[in-house]
């Protein structure tokens, strides 16, 4: 009984280092960030300037640069990920089925700098010669293509961010998929119905799960910092289209950082980015982690 | 019936067609980054300095390359403890809250921008030694693992029968000896999983690396309080240059890079599919 004790205590330390690390995170942000709410208060958040020779600092654009290129994604994203998992849990035969699961598995694990190298030389000049610039020229009368398209800018983010998540969503989609029970799925064939019409019932099932890849993957898009940075033009100004250059708040730290402590404010003008980053990201993922719990009870 | 049968077909192969092209951009972004990086790669690159921008000239990676195998070692060893025993926590005391706590916020950890990490130890161990250091990028990459680790841990101890853990004590074994030894030996291809998915994460993780260890430096590795360079820092630095020799070395750079984790997930899937015979 003592040394099971001691066994305990020894690994509790171990928990306490890792929750450490968590609380000291939070405390460094909002420690390193509150002279920068301080100074600015609310137009911290909603005026865009940047202007560090004046010490001024307003996250206006890259917030809506973060905001605008993860609803890109997720818009893109999310009929490709259910499309994925159905194929490789319905789909195809099953002998195939590791292979679909492996591939996937590979794209989720690739590093984000990869990415952010093919996106910037391969994905964003064919996006910008075959999509954007007839997207531009026959549809620019829409506002949302008005502006004439760089190769990199919010929308080739937006495409690279889609095709880096599809893999979080489609997995959690999948594992719910196959957890349904098969007396379900049989219940559903002996009405006579098709195999899509299967499909369609078993989506309906688990559509708290679909909700849940969605929301985890939406949390991925807004804090990828590397491949977007790489992509998104990198220029602070309020986004009058999705064809604008443009900042996202993690490319904003990634690339502002390395100059930012020539300067008194820009240091906490980036951390209370991060802390707003946070908090939002914070409140999706606890929606998405609800949402698979919930699954998981139900199966 | 046959309007049914046709939506049948119809959406179907739409659903297939669009997991294809879902799948297309991996495939593409492999057969990219050999096709255009390989041709740089050769032993020297992997030793050299790298180039000077502009007179052209020959050189490589070798500090990055060096510089990243140190920082995915340590933070393999102290991510990997760390997060080692905490998922051994969590799986044998799930029923405590502390367990349960701690899960639901390594679960949260693991959905965190790493930027945010990188800031983290940019504050706790760049600020006040006011220079970069390889250690803060290591101590980064840790925590950005530790997560993952646990969370694995904990499943592949879950996974050990009941009956194996009474069988090893009554045979009197002392705690450490049962889950350390007779238990861990069980687990064991588990736990290596979990240690390789971590260490391909800290090979290929850059934003907490550009607030910790900047990556400007071209030398060799001087000491865990000097700046040092990573591979995945080097890409986004050249490839983000104006110079089109930087822009080469950035691509036979990604193509090691790719090797390197593609290896570590080739043994990772090979290592589970032995578990499961």
């Amino acid at each position: 009984m003592k040394s099971g004790k001691i066994f305990q205590i020894s690994l509790i330390l171990f928990i306490v280092t890792t929750l450490t690390i968590v609380v000291g995170i939070v405390i460094s942000l909002i420690n390193s960030s509150y002279p920068i709410f301080l100074r600015h208060g609310f137009g911290f958040i909603s005026r865009s300037v940047w202007n560090p020779i004046e010490e001024d600092y307003g996250i206006l654009p890259p917030l809506l640069g973060t905001l605008i290129t993860s609803a890109i994604a997720i818009s893109i994203a999310t009929p490709l990920a259910i499309s994925l998992a159905i194929f490789a849990s319905e789909i195809i035969p099953s002998r195939l089925r590791s292979f679909v699961n492996n591939v996937s598995d590979l794209m989720a694990s690739l590093p984000s700098v990869i990415y952010g190298l093919w996106g910037l030389y391969v994905l964003a000049p064919i996006l910008h010669k075959y999509v954007m610039l007839p997207l531009h020229n026959y549809l620019g009368f829409i506002p949302l293509f008005s502006v004439k398209p760089t190769p990199t800018n919010l929308f080739t983010a937006g495409v690279l961010l889609s095709i880096m998540i599809i893999p979080f969503a489609s997995s959690i989609i999948r594992e719910a998929y196959t957890a349904i029970p098969y007396n379900l799925k049989e219940a559903a064939y002996s009405l006579g119905m098709t195999r899509w019409e299967v499909v369609k019932t078993m989506l309906g099932y688990i559509r708290s799960a679909i909700f849940a890849g969605v929301f985890l993957a939406l949390g991925r898009a807004m804090g990828e910092t590397m491949a977007v940075a790489m992509v998104v033009g990198n220029i602070m100004n309020i986004p009058k289209s999705i064809f604008d250059m443009g900042y996202t708040i993690s490319s904003l730290i990634a690339n502002q950082f390395p100059n930012a402590e020539a300067y008194k404010y820009m240091v906490p003008a980036l951390y209370g980015g991060a802390l707003i980053l946070f908090t939002v990201g914070l409140i999706i993922n606890l929606i998405g982690l609800h949402l698979v719990r919930r699954v998981m009870v139900k199966s | 019936m046959n309007r049914r049968r046709l939506e049948e077909k119809i959406m179907l192969g739409v659903i297939s067609l669009l997991a294809i092209i879902s799948a297309i951009p991996i495939f593409a972004i492999i057969i990219n980054i050999y096709s255009e990086g390989l041709k740089y790669v050769s032993l020297s690159f992997l030793i050299d300095f790298p180039p000077p921008p502009i007179s052209g000239g020959a050189g490589g990676i070798g500090p990055a390359l060096v510089g990243s195998l140190i920082l995915i070692g340590l933070a393999t060893v102290i991510g990997g403890a760390i997060g080692f025993f905490t998922g051994l926590y969590l799986s044998e005391y799930s029923h405590t809250k502390l367990a349960q706590y701690t899960q639901m916020f390594l679960q949260i950890m693991v959905e965190f921008p790493t930027i945010i990490i990188g800031l983290f130890a940019y504050s706790v161990l760049v600020a006040p030694l006011k220079r970069f250091n390889a250690f803060a990028g290591a101590f980064a990459l840790s925590i950005v693992i530790i997560p993952y680790i646990a969370l694995n841990v904990r499943e592949a101890y879950k996974s050990i029968p009941y009956t194996l853990k009474e069988a090893a004590f009554s045979l009197g074994l002392s705690y450490p000896k049962v889950y350390l030894r007779v238990l861990l030996s069980t687990a064991k291809r588990g736990v290596l999983t979990a240690l390789l998915i971590g260490m391909a994460k800290a090979g290929g993780e850059t934003a907490p690396l550009l607030l910790t260890i900047l990556g400007t430096t071209f030398t060799y590795f001087e000491g865990l309080d000097q700046p040092i360079n990573a591979i995945p820092l080097l890409i986004y630095n050249f490839a983000l240059s104006p110079y089109e020799r930087w822009h080469q070395v950035a691509w036979g750079a990604s193509a090691v890079l790719l090797t390197i984790i593609l290896t570590i997930f080739i043994i990772s899937r090979l290592v589970v599919k032995e578990v499961k015979i």
